[in-house]
């Protein structure tokens, strides 16, 4: 065998610079946020926070801010329901054609964004319903539909089933059982999947950009932030959404998911 | 005649639930997909679209040999970027999974997706400053004396890459973790038992035991990797087109929804086909 | 992230947890926007409009909010209208070249002849053969440039652009940026074969398509404003055809070393002209609005906009913009400028497609 303490020299060093590859975009995105100067690109000209200054002083990027939070738990909460309830029905009743059924909620997960977007948007155009951010939250929920039904659904064991039972034995009615019993069960999972959910509906762009007219989402507006001039500003609204996220992520961490873990 | 009565209740509860996921899917996913599929046998003739019910969309595709390029570069780089991110992602999900401390792990991981959480569009243009020929590497190159000239890193294929691999690495440093601890360490605790040295109990244990999760690893990257948009618009330089680039064009710039639907089914029908592929591949190995 | 958790856990407090995070969120959702207003104007616009510092005077005087969707190229503009229902647009940005196209589809309103500044606006951007139709005024010139050879004066000889065919030579292989506009471009390769803009026919594609190609070989990218902007001033490429002023005024103070030249065989001029649209139903508001572009103080910000600079066409700003702006435009050498340029081209239909597929081929080289 080779030396262990060599292998180990090896997987450090693979393990220091791997995490530089994942990290070195982040950290040139947030230093060149500070940058003095118009161009994000080395020499460092010194620290400034005039960008961040425009970040927040800009309306239309404040306004998308707002937009995408909307959206994201918007469509996040309708992809949750539908997918709880859907996961509920296919796995404590007997359905015929179950297969297929569930096969037709998961589908939306093996087909490009753009494909979805693009289905949309000529659907749209047919009827005649006009763009707004409706419709990019319809868009949303049908990509995390089926990420919601199939984490929600995989996590429907048999001992909960028992549990609903003697509950409907007590005299529950469907629905009750259904919200106060088998619901709380699998909060964990429920919110795991709410989570996801917010942040795919948050980081999407494709279907926002085909989808919408006036009233956009952030990813859309940073894209056409980035079509209407080289700026540090694109580099502090990056910035903001990363810290933003990490401090929501942290607030989760400490809140939600330690909490539960450790009772 | 009761006990009827009262399956048919229960039936008719277990539709309620399902069908508003149902209906949804349906109405705003496999409709608009037979909506898209019939535009794609439609002609625009000048700026109206004409149901011709035809297949001139398709032999356009074939014929004209820079559409058709735009189905082989995005297979090409498809192929590439899960090739690389498979063999960069596994080594660090397994020294995370290995070699970090067990109450480090979760740490390590989380650390490892971090930068997730950036915008995507921002991690795009953030590359393009990175491999810039003034940006930050070739500088930090030059100025250690590597290099003498920058190199051309930036607006080529190779970034390209770059920009994905480091999206996929992240997504699937994740999935490969899950399933390395998955797996019950006493198999391998057998098979170093009964002789097996260290490659020969990755090689036959640990490799084919996560092989599985690997492949649906590798299709998740096939298909995220294969319909983006951004990452090859922002760091590519348009000095190629992958296929979403080329739709995005044709709405963009002429609003031709046919050609542009014509396009997605063909990148739907190489979607369809790497999940046949991944799904064969997985029974086989299973049976 | 998601660790496996047992079930036994206390909902209050993730509920209440979950719910801190949704109010909160809903909250800066929906805290009221400063330019929450009464009334709503919908633009069709190309992005110079989008800067806030332009629309800001106007929203606030008429307390109105002003919608815009951004557009590149007239197809891709009228594809816009045609999806949308009549009376969805208010106002329509459009090439100057292309108002016929939009006044033939029935799309622009006439516009009262003493609404419009004429008298004020430069003599040679008034452009009457495309802004009115039939004696009726339809639409009016509100910002115009060059699309030519932007260049960093300290990297190339300055004399090697005089000639158009630096592009497709291999003087300056990988130093090159193209802008991604197939219109102005594809006019700039018609000059450089001696071809006048306004003969430019189907008979010429040939040719064009060789030199595009060849142009494509010495080309690192081939980009939009951004990343022709990025290349430009990182020192990734040295020369940006299809540039001009439009494009280096706005880098002028950080970059004071990129220059741009009408070659001998000229440039192509770009003008966009701004119209009402029939169908509005707030036609009275859209005028103002249009009124505001045009007058001296609209036309100076529009000129020095964010996404990219451009002369005004309105004389007057002039007294608003300030003299280092003057020089960035190159206020004083318009009249050289203007005779050495022509207007884009006017593809028909079937021109127009093979003018795309060429440069999508182009692109995939």
């Amino acid at each position: 065998m080779i030396s262990s303490r060599f292998s180990k020299v090896i997987s450090w060093a693979y393990l220091i610079a791997l995490y530089g590859f994942i990290f070195l975009p982040v950290i040139v995105l947030v230093l060149f946020s500070f940058q003095d100067g118009r161009l994000p690109v080395p020499p460092f000209n010194g620290a400034t926070l005039k960008w961040y200054g425009e970040v927040f002083a800009d309306n239309r990027l404040m306004a998308a801010l707002g937009n995408s939070l909307m959206v994201a738990i918007g469509s996040s909460l309708v992809a949750c329901v539908l997918g709880f309830c859907a996961a509920y029905g296919l796995a404590r009743f007997v359905l015929p054609a179950s297969r297929l059924q569930r096969g037709i909620l998961i589908a939306p997960m093996t087909v490009s964004y753009l494909i979805i977007a693009l289905g949309l948007l000529s659907t749209f155009n047919w009827i005649g319903i006009s763009l707004s951010l409706w419709t990019v939250g319809i868009g949303h929920v049908v990509i995390n539909l089926p990420l919601c039904f199939a984490i929600i659904y995989a996590s429907m064991g048999d001992h909960q089933k028992n549990i609903e039972r003697a509950a409907r034995d007590l005299g529950a009615k469907e629905w009750q059982v259904m919200t106060q019993v088998t619901a709380p069960m699998l909060m964990p999972s429920i919110l795991a999947a709410f989570f996801l959910s917010v942040t795919f509906s948050w980081d999407e762009f494709i279907i926002a950009f085909l989808l919408s007219r006036f009233d956009v989402t952030l990813p859309v507006e940073i894209w056409s932030l980035l079509r209407s001039g080289l700026n540090p500003k694109t580099n502090a609204i990056g910035s903001v959404v990363f810290l933003f996220s990490i401090a929501l992520l942290l607030v989760l961490e400490l809140l939600v998911f330690r909490r539960t873990a450790k009772k | 005649m009761a006990a009827a009565s009262l399956e048919d209740q229960e039936n008719r509860k277990a539709w309620g639930f399902v069908t508003p996921a149902l209906l949804w899917t349906i109405c705003f996913f496999v409709i608009p997909f037979i909506v898209m599929t019939a535009i794609s046998l439609a002609t625009r003739t000048g700026r109206e679209i004409v149901m011709a019910w035809n297949f001139d969309n398709y032999i356009t595709f074939f014929e004209k040999a820079h559409l058709l390029k735009g189905l082989f570069v995005s297979l090409e780089i498809t192929f590439t970027v899960t090739i690389i991110s498979i063999l960069l992602a596994y080594p660090l999900a397994w020294i995370i999974a290995e070699r970090v401390p067990q109450k480090w792990q979760r740490m390590a991981l989380i650390l490892a997706v971090l930068p997730f959480w950036t915008s995507y569009v921002v991690r795009s243009y953030s590359w393009l400053l990175v491999l810039a020929k003034n940006g930050v590497i070739n500088n930090t190159l030059i100025w250690i004396g590597v290099i003498a000239e920058p190199l051309e890193m930036a607006s080529t294929r190779s970034a390209t890459i770059i920009g994905f691999v480091h999206f996929f690495v992240m997504l699937l440093t994740l999935t490969i973790y899950a399933n390395l601890v998955q797996m019950p360490p006493n198999y391998r605790r057998a098979a170093a038992d009964l002789g097996a040295n260290g490659f020969q109990v990755f090689w036959h244990i640990v490799l084919p035991l996560t092989l599985p999760g690997i492949m649906v690893g590798a299709f998740l990257t096939f298909v995220l990797c294969i319909g983006d948009y951004i990452t090859p618009q922002i760091l590519g330089g348009n000095n190629e087109l992958a296929l979403p680039q080329i739709i995005m064009l044709q709405l963009g710039r002429r609003a031709d929804f046919p050609m542009a639907a014509t396009l997605s089914i063909v990148l739907m029908g190489a979607v369809t086909l790497a999940y046949i592929a991944c799904a064969r591949w997985l029974k086989m190995e299973r049976t | 992230m998601f660790r496996h958790v047992s079930t036994g856990i206390t909902r209050k407090k993730l509920l209440t947890g979950a719910a801190t995070i949704i109010v909160g969120a809903v909250a800066v959702a929906t805290q009221p926007n400063p330019a929450q207003a009464t009334e709503e104007l919908n633009a069709l616009v190309w992005c110079d409009h989008t800067d806030p510092a332009l629309l800001a005077p106007f929203e606030e005087k008429y307390d109105v909010k002003v919608n815009l969707k951004e557009y590149e190229g007239t197809g891709a503009g009228l594809s816009i209208i045609e999806q949308s229902r009549p009376g969805d647009w208010d106002v329509f940005v459009i090439d100057g070249v292309d108002v016929h196209r939009a006044v033939d589809m029935g799309l622009l309103a006439e516009i009262p002849a003493d609404a419009l500044p004429t008298s004020d606006i430069f003599p040679e951007v008034v452009m009457a053969e495309n802004n009115v139709v039939d004696g009726k005024t339809y639409a009016v010139t509100e910002k115009f440039g060059y699309n030519t050879i932007s260049f960093d004066k300290t990297k190339v000889d300055p004399k090697d652009m005089e000639d158009m065919s630096v592009i497709w030579s291999d003087k300056y292989t990988g130093r090159i940026a193209v802008y991604d506009y197939y219109l102005p471009v594809i006019g700039l390769v018609g000059l450089g074969l001696g071809i006048d803009t306004a003969d430019l026919g189907t008979d010429d594609m040939p040719a064009i398509k060789e030199k595009l190609f060849a142009m494509k070989k010495v080309a690192k990218q081939v980009g939009e404003v951004v990343s022709s902007q990025t290349a430009l001033a990182t020192g990734e490429v040295d020369i940006l055809v299809g540039g001009g002023e439009w494009i280096t005024a706005v880098l002028s103070e950080d970059k004071p070393n990129l220059d741009w030249i009408i070659p001998k065989q000229g440039a192509l001029r770009w003008a966009q002209s701004i119209g009402v649209m029939k169908d509005s139903a707030k036609p009275d508001l859209a005028l103002k609005f249009v009124q505001y572009i045009l007058s001296p103080e609209g036309q100076s910000k529009l000129a020095t906009s964010s996404c990219y600079w451009g002369m005004p066409a309105n004389a007057k700003a002039g007294e608003h913009l300030n003299d280092a702006q003057k020089a960035a435009l190159r206020w004083n050498d318009q009249a050289g400028y203007l005779k050495n340029s022509q207007l884009y081209p006017i593809p028909d239909e079937n021109l127009d497609a093979q003018m795309q597929d060429a440069w999508v081929e182009m692109l995939q080289q």
